[in-house]
């Protein structure tokens, strides 16, 4: 088959795009997993719908590719896109149109056979080729968008009429605009956008993370299982490139807003254990049977929240870990102790004196907070972590940073 | 399901296509505007030669079509579920919105389905009224390009009285924060809501000084780092919203550079920072500077 712009399964274009757009290059040698033809149809894809965010460079490896998008300057999450590009049959795409137009307003119901008559009658008689859909076409059609919402049914007698539902008129774009953006399953409001006439773009983002866009799909059925208290089944990757089959109870998802990742909090049965699993490493969700625990698992989960840091429920100990640190700060540095206090999370901040403030946690895991412990380079007087690895850990780290930058005194 | 052709870009323009028809018979050269407005750089082709040959039996050969109604599809369940639960989130306050025709509707997720476990915990009042209302004037301002004049309490707890311009509206989701961006004004180029004593519309003329906001000046940073500890993913997708590019120097090191508003500049030191020795900073020298200014401090801490 020829090459074509549009898209059946987004599984494997939304591999390339975290490539192309999180690590920010690809080039053809390093696809050998998959066809060169694969990865030619895929940049060309991703060219085509994301023409104006696309980069090249030439290096040592060829020509790579890579998305960059200054998302500061970017009003719309342009991610988006890629879900708008869905494959369909001629079948589908003139049907969807006939059988709306057919059903033009909620009053107005009728049955699958009258509906096939009109199809045929009042629309495809009109073409010199005319198309033939069967019954069980139309049927089939009519069912989905019934279960997607857009009709409804009712029965007289035997016979069962069809009708579209109510229509919403919601124009609000500020509120669709702002909320595409920042919402989880934003793409939804983004759709919505689609169908507004012209309109002014009056919000823009900062510290603005769009890969989400991607595992839209994926947290759709997330979100879903967990509506219904429902046992699921997840396929993943691991971050070595293995599959695996898990069977999970989803509990929560843990979003990052200072690195982009999106989390499923969800207990395996298996272990007995509440833990972390990374949303873009998930794609497949199928749901199972109802949880009837659903509501003690979630309820001994928000009793674990106070000793998160992030999304690490144990670390190599397996019980909570103390973390304390002290911050030196001088009379004009007042902005230092609001920093401590804003970002503390579980932790709780204490002035000792004038110029220093003491931060005190007990979490599940030491190791995810040196990222932020390390951001108080400059003033760190003192620090005891019950757990000394990691504290020799975040000591050496600065030794080493010291001898990266060439500070011997 | 959100991968769905219903919500695909090819029936958006074939829908904005029927419209036109139904006024007037379309030509080539409309249905190429049209698709070229609405779909893909590459669909005005497919799009163009399926209308054509009639493989989609939309349009006549004389641009007509047999549909008789514009093209009104209603909102699918999931969409009114997503709207449901934007109608639950505390900042749909801010907006004059009633939502209340989704009164039956389940939500498609709430508070409880989801948490964002690194957001700062100053973020702005979204159940103050006055800040509701401040908000709402600065909306209608952005929209209508009225000049506001706008009193804040600066970082010293002084109030200080500005007349701008309002451009737009950024929000931080970290920060959980609206500033509004403005023009007209260099000292008030960038206005924190939650500072804001008082707002209202400016009466008489408005003057504009002359001069270019700090934050729009760009800065470059390049960074290299080993790709241990799962570095290259962290820092990757950590600086990902940036306008950036990337290279693998060798099967272990790569070299990130990024694009930076100069008034982010502290921020980024902080955020360079945390990643310890796993990035190294190799331009430009007075951003590695800063960061020795950094570590010679540390040092004398005597941790």
């Amino acid at each position: 088959m020829g090459y074509n712009e549009l898209i059946k399964n987004f599984d494997v274009i939304r591999d390339y795009m975290r490539d192309f757009y999180v690590y920010g290059w690809g080039s053809r040698d390093e696809y050998d997993k998959k066809s060169s033809r694969t990865y030619d149809d895929a940049k060309r894809r991703i060219e085509n719908w994301l023409g104006e965010y696309m980069k090249y460079q030439w290096d040592s490896d060829g020509k790579r590719v890579f998305i960059s998008v200054d998302t500061r300057n970017t009003v719309h999450n342009p991610l988006y896109t890629t879900l708008k590009a869905k494959s369909f049959t001629n079948g589908d795409i003139t049907l969807f149109f006939i059988i709306f137009d057919i059903l033009h307003e909620p009053s107005v119901y009728f049955p699958l056979s009258e509906i096939l008559d009109k199809i045929d009658e009042e629309y495809l008689s009109r073409f010199e080729e005319t198309k033939i859909f069967d019954g069980s076409t139309v049927r089939k059609k009519l069912n989905e968008y019934v279960s997607m919402g857009l009709l409804k049914t009712k029965k007289q007698g035997k016979i069962l009429y069809y009708s579209r539902t109510k229509n919403i008129s919601f124009n609000n774009t500020d509120v669709l605009h702002f909320f595409s953006e920042i919402m989880p399953c934003g793409a939804f409001g983004a759709f919505l956008l689609d169908k507004q006439e012209e309109y002014r773009d009056i919000f823009t983002f900062k510290h603005h993370y769009i890969n989400a866009a991607l595992d839209s799909e994926i947290v759709y059925s997330l979100f879903s299982a967990m509506h219904e208290k429902r046992e699921i089944e997840i396929k993943k990757i691991t971050r070595k490139g293995d599959k695996r089959i898990l069977r999970i109870v989803p509990l929560k998802l843990f979003i990052s807003v200072q690195n982009g990742r999106q989390y499923l909090m969800a207990y395996k049965r298996r272990n007995k254990r509440i833990s972390s699993y990374r949303i873009d490493y998930i794609f497949d969700v199928k749901p199972l049977e109802k949880a009837e625990d659903f509501d003690f698992l979630r309820n001994k989960l928000n009793g674990m929240q106070p000793f998160l840091w992030g999304v690490s429920t144990q670390g190599k100990n397996a019980r909570r870990e103390t973390v304390e640190f002290i911050v030196h700060f001088q009379n004009d540095e007042q902005y230092i102790y609001d920093r401590l206090q804003r970002e503390k999370r579980c932790g709780t901040v204490e002035k000792i004196d004038d110029s220093h403030a003491r931060f005190y946690a007990e979490v599940y895991d030491t190791n995810e907070m040196l990222t932020w412990i390390r951001s108080f380079i400059c003033r760190i007087t003192y620090v005891n972590f019950s757990d000394k690895e990691i504290e020799s850990q975040l000591k050496a780290d600065i030794e080493t940073m010291y001898r990266m930058y060439g500070v011997s005194e | 399901m959100i991968f769905s052709e219903i919500y695909s870009s090819y029936y958006n323009a074939v829908s904005h296509i029927i419209r036109e028809a139904l006024q007037n018979p379309v030509n080539a050269e409309k249905i190429r505007e049209i698709i070229l407005k609405y779909a893909f750089a590459e669909s005005v082709l497919p799009i163009e030669q399926a209308l054509k040959n009639q493989d989609w039996q939309l349009i006549l050969p004389d641009g007509r079509t047999p549909l008789k109604n514009i093209p009104e599809i209603p909102l699918t369940l999931p969409q009114k579920r997503w709207m449901k639960a934007v109608s639950l989130d505390k900042r749909v306050k801010l907006f004059d919105v009633n939502m209340s025709f989704l009164d039956d509707i389940e939500p498609l997720f709430t508070q409880e389905d989801y948490y964002i476990f690194d957001r700062y915990s100053d973020g702005d009042d979204y159940d103050n009224e006055k800040y509701i209302s401040n908000f709402r004037m600065i909306l209608s301002a952005v929209h209508d390009r009225k000049p506001l004049d706008i009193t804040v309490k600066n970082r010293k707890n002084h109030e200080v009285a500005f007349m701008v311009m309002p451009e737009k509206l950024e929000y931080s989701e970290k920060d959980d924060k609206f500033r509004l961006l403005t023009s007209g004004s260099c000292a008030a180029s960038v206005i924190n809501l939650g500072r804001i004593v008082s707002c209202s519309f400016h009466e008489g003329e408005f003057k504009t000084e002359k001069g270019k906001r700090n934050s729009d000046r760009l800065c470059s940073l390049t960074l290299e780092l080993v790709n241990e500890r799962n570095a290259l993913e962290r820092v990757m997708l950590h600086f990902s919203h940036f306008e950036k590019t990337a290279e693998k120097l060798d099967e272990k090191h790569y070299r990130l550079t990024i694009r930076y508003a100069q008034s982010d500049e502290t921020e980024i030191l902080i955020r360079v920072l945390s990643f310890g020795p796993l990035v190294r900073v190799t331009a430009p020298e007075r951003f590695i500077k800063m960061i020795q200014k950094r570590l010679k401090r540390q040092k004398s801490c005597g941790l």
